[in-house]
């Protein structure tokens, strides 16, 4: 919404100044038609703009100003000098309100009763109050002469035509390069303090640079994203229908440009599918489906494209009723329909003037539509298509390009050269030589098996020509496990995995295309070029894609997920070597520490890790290894723990029911991961016993008494050990004042809350705690504290 | 007439290419060589913040034997949005033609005559005037 606002004020502020000019014209010859059109065109935009924002008075100030200039449109009113100085002032208070807008400040609007009045067409007493309008409206802005300082620092934005980040963004990736030359050259001539700090400096500047200006261009896919799910509840309120949207993928980014180039295909998309594809509730429930119908986004980024997946789960489309059109429009004969494939009759949803709605509606089924979703998505280089099955739903898949784009990338090596491979596509990466990963041949195809599932495995070696299957030593490769948008999975075997880095991704040549296996080139920083793989186009080559998704079991799995609500958890050997689970979400990290990082007394347990001190649990299970020890950092989302372990197993879906256990707190209860039992870390009991609060930034403050030895010994540990802050001066503002009974009141002036403790253990019924009495201390601090949060 | 040329030797053979289409002439230092891509894209090699695709104009004429060039120069050209290099035997200078291309009555002989634009004049004698575009699409059996 943020972001709306901001291009509403930045629009306007543009119109204001474009209009500059007009008005100055405007008020040289008031009977000057283009001008008057011009203007209009301007109170017009922000009334609507207005009206979509909720600022009522913004909103009635342009409709008086539109209303009274439509009537000199219209010729019913002869515009004089009266009128022009009214219409200016309205458009001056437009300007200043927008001001205040984008500061968040109040709008006020007491004389705008008076500005719109001056509008009316009247006698020359009228023009005498505008002009003390106009007087009052500039008097204001003087008076606010400091506030409209304060207004400039405000974040203000300006509009520029692509091409100029562009030229901008290859004259950086240039820099970068003579920049790497010279490092390289630099490191050459040894070292030369005079010259290192400067360059050192030069090459921070260019990587600040650097991701400043590729942010420029990009916006993430939510922005387009959060658009939708008001959007898909107008439309099935007005059809009497539910669904439900799910998104994935938002986080992938892409051109802003690009993004506006999808919102009205996609728009389109969506009318469509509650319109005509998902049925009304009772519909749905005698077929068996849930009443609520789902429609789901997957975006996807593959080299210089984007992938888009809409699915529903609605009736699908009507072939039949297609064709019956199409030959009724006369666009098909019937001959040539019966010789179409199914797939080829369904692309005829795309043809010009098909609609299958049986009755047209306000929202859709006017016969434009997909026709101009294609060309739109096809004038920018993209294309769409579309699988449906009868009954069971549609989804289109939209492939967009993206001219420039950054992505995340893995980089491979075979046969001694550098890869990369887009990583969202990437799910695992195993070693061939894991005993988890087993080989398997089936005709020419190769399988593998791992945890459960046997996949499709292809050699990039093989794909690549460069060594064929026969030759390869699985073995030794390292397997990459690729999940395409379409959910089909099969694993790539690679030399050697490096790294992953961002890569900006630039086209290829049409004769590099034409191998389909690569889907753009990236310059490593050290400025030799890399291929990026195409996966997806290497998956339809090898045949590993099925044509049409098989909607019944995508829809299945969603219902399946919703019974058993398989819970992720982290399988794990405890130091006694017991193998345990603990939830993933409360998992934040694992470590690898020395012995030396622990430090264990009593009852007390800790470790240090990077510095900071946490408690250690699940040293109860078992002896500390001698040498490294492997941590699992949990977290509450406040404080974190670290659990010692001896092994990290695994990640799990929890998909049984949970057993819990009566006498032992320490786990939630046992359940079954892969039929064996398996006992599961309480969370709650953990951090109930080793959580201490984290310090947040803003910790709270509490004021002791100054003058007493045992407030500073004996009660600043404790209550800084609940996470407060000692007040440094009697001026302080602090949240929680500790005074001792019997002190002066001026000790907790300025708390918002006061405590007392008294000497003796004897209550005296004034409220005051026991200063001995650590039960009632905590209490207090941590009501205070929550008290604060809440 | 007076057109610049880039003279320079392709498969042995004198040939000219249109010295307004060269953006430079570049000694390539190394290439990385793209698996799968017919024979005659020999890879890709970086100019600045590019990357150029390095065409090897003897076997995209159709020739069996690649450019032989112990310098690997190439002639930088940008066609349809893309940037290439153009490996040849040797590049050597620019001369001004001094007659229009004109066709030579029983052609240039296979490989030649369907990149050629024609035969031009210069002062050093006639050469084959070729056609960045067709060397470009690659030898005829792809071209086709």
């Amino acid at each position: 919404m943020d972001e709306l606002l901001a291009d509403f004020i930045a629009e306007t502020r543009e119109m204001l100044e474009q209009s500059g000019t007009e008005l100055v014209a405007w008020e040289a010859d008031p009977s000057d038609k283009a001008r008057i059109d011009t203007i209009f065109r301007f109170v017009h935009t922000v009334k609507g703009n207005c009206g979509f924002f909720d600022f009522p008075q913004l909103e009635r100030l342009s409709h008086a100003a539109e209303d009274a200039l439509a009537e000199c449109r219209a010729g019913r009113r002869e515009p004089d000098s009266a009128l022009v100085s009214a219409v200016l002032a309205i458009i001056d208070r437009i300007g200043a309100m927008t001001d205040a807008i984008e500061a968040g400040e109040e709008l006020g609007g007491k004389e705008d009763d008076a500005l719109i009045a001056a509008l009316d067409a009247g006698g020359p007493t009228e023009i005498q109050s505008d002009v003390t309008v106009q007087h009052e409206v500039v008097d204001e802005a003087s008076e606010d002469a400091p506030a409209k300082g304060q207004r400039q620092s405000v974040q203000r934005s300006i509009r520029l035509p692509v091409d100029l980040l562009d030229e901008v963004m290859k004259g950086v990736s240039d820099m970068v390069l003579a920049r790497n030359d010279l490092a390289r050259r630099l490191r050459e001539a040894g070292e030369q303090p005079t010259i290192d700090g400067p360059f050192e400096r030069l090459s921070a500047i260019l990587a600040d640079v650097r991701t400043s200006i590729t942010r420029m261009r990009m916006q993430r896919l939510e922005h387009l994203f959060s658009s939708l799910p008001r959007l898909v509840r107008d439309l099935s309120n007005e059809l009497g229908k539910q669904v439900m949207v799910d998104f994935e993928g938002g986080e992938v980014e892409l051109d802003r440009e690009m993004i506006e180039m999808v919102r009205d295909p996609l728009t389109h998309i969506i009318r469509n599918a509650i319109d005509h594809g998902i049925e009304k509730p009772v519909d749905r429930l005698k077929k068996g489906k849930r009443e609520i119908g789902l429609m789901r986004f997957a975006a996807r980024q593959s080299g210089n494209q984007i992938s888009l997946l809409v699915t529903d789960d609605g009736n699908g489309i009507d072939v039949d009723r297609l064709t019956e059109k199409a030959v009724a429009a006369g666009i098909y004969s019937q001959s040539e329909i019966k010789q179409m494939s199914q797939a080829q009759k369904l692309q005829l949803i795309f043809e010009p003037g098909l609609s299958t709605a049986a009755e047209v509606s306000s929202i859709s089924g006017r016969g434009v539509g997909m026709d101009v979703v294609r060309s739109n998505l096809e004038r920018v280089g993209g294309s769409i298509a579309v699988s449906s099955k009868p009954g069971e739903g549609t989804s289109f898949h939209l492939q967009l390009p993206l001219t420039l784009s950054i992505i995340a990338a893995l980089t491979v090596s075979s046969d001694g050269q550098h890869y990369a491979l887009p990583r969202s596509y990437i799910e695992e990466i195993v070693f061939g030589s894991s005993s988890s990963v087993e080989f398997a041949e089936a005709g020419e195809r190769r399988l593998v098996t791992f945890r459960g599932r046997r996949v499709p495995c292809i050699s990039l070696a093989d794909v690549l020509g460069t060594e064929s299957n026969e030759r390869c030593d699985w073995e030794s490769k390292t397997l990459v496990l690729i999940r395409l948008a379409s959910d089909d999975v099969f694993a790539l075997a690679v030399d050697r995995v490096h790294d992953h880095e961002d890569v900006v991704v630039k086209p290829i040549a049409p004769a590099i295309m034409a191998t389909r296996l690569y889907a753009g080139t990236t310059l490593l920083d050290d400025g030799s070029p890399m291929m990026l793989i195409d996966l997806p186009s290497i998956a339809q080559m090898r045949g590993l894609v099925g044509e049409l998704r098989s909607k019944p079991a995508v829809i299945e799995e969603t219902q399946d997920k919703e019974e058993k609500a398989a819970t992720p958890v982290m399988l794990f050997a405890g130091l006694d070597g017991r193998k345990r689970a603990v939830r993933l979400e409360l998992v934040r990290r694992i470590d690898t520490v020395y012995a030396d990082a622990f430090d264990i007394e009593g009852e007390r347990a800790q470790a240090v890790i990077e510095g900071r001190i946490f408690p250690l649990a699940g040293i109860e299970h078992g002896a500390l290894p001698a040498d490294r020890c492997r941590l699992l950092r949990l977290s509450d989302g406040e404080s974190e723990v670290v659990y010692a372990v001896s092994e990290v197993l695994d990640a799990a879906e929890m998909t049984e029911e949970i057993v819990p256990s009566a006498n032992d707190h320490s786990i939630e209860g046992v359940t079954l991961i892969g039929g064996k039992p398996v006992p599961l870390i309480d969370g709650h009991t953990l951090f109930q016993r080793h959580g201490v609060p984290q310090r947040g930034n803003s910790p709270l403050v509490c004021r002791l008494p100054q003058d007493s030895e045992w407030a500073r010994t004996i009660l600043e540990p404790l209550v800084v050990a609940a996470g407060y802050r000692i007040a440094g001066d009697a001026e302080e503002e602090a949240d929680l004042a500790i005074a001792l009974a019997g002190d002066t009141a001026d000790e907790t002036a300025g708390a918002r809350e006061t405590v007392r403790l008294r000497p003796d253990p004897e209550d005296t019924g004034d409220g005051s705690i026991y200063r001995y009495d650590r039960d009632g201390l905590m209490a207090v601090l941590k009501r205070v504290r929550t008290g604060r949060a809440a | 007439m007076n057109e610049l040329l880039l003279m320079c030797t392709i498969a042995g053979r004198r040939a000219a290419i249109p010295a307004l289409r060269v953006q430079s002439v570049l000694e390539i230092d190394t290439i990385t060589p793209i698996p799968g891509t017919c024979a005659y894209v020999c890879g890709i090699t970086p100019l600045r913040s590019q990357a150029l695709t390095v065409i090897d104009c003897s076997l995209a004429l159709g020739f069996d034997q690649p450019s032989n060039s112990p310098e690997r120069r190439a002639a930088v050209i940008e066609h349809d949005g893309h940037t290439y290099a153009l490996l040849v035997d040797a590049a050597e200078d620019v001369a001004q033609a001094t007659s229009d291309p004109v066709a030579i009555p029983g052609g240039l002989g296979e490989g030649w005559q369907r990149a050629a634009i024609g035969m031009v004049e210069t002062e050093s004698g006639p050469v084959v005037l070729v056609d960045v575009e067709t060397i470009i699409a690659g030898p005829p059996a792809l071209a086709a």
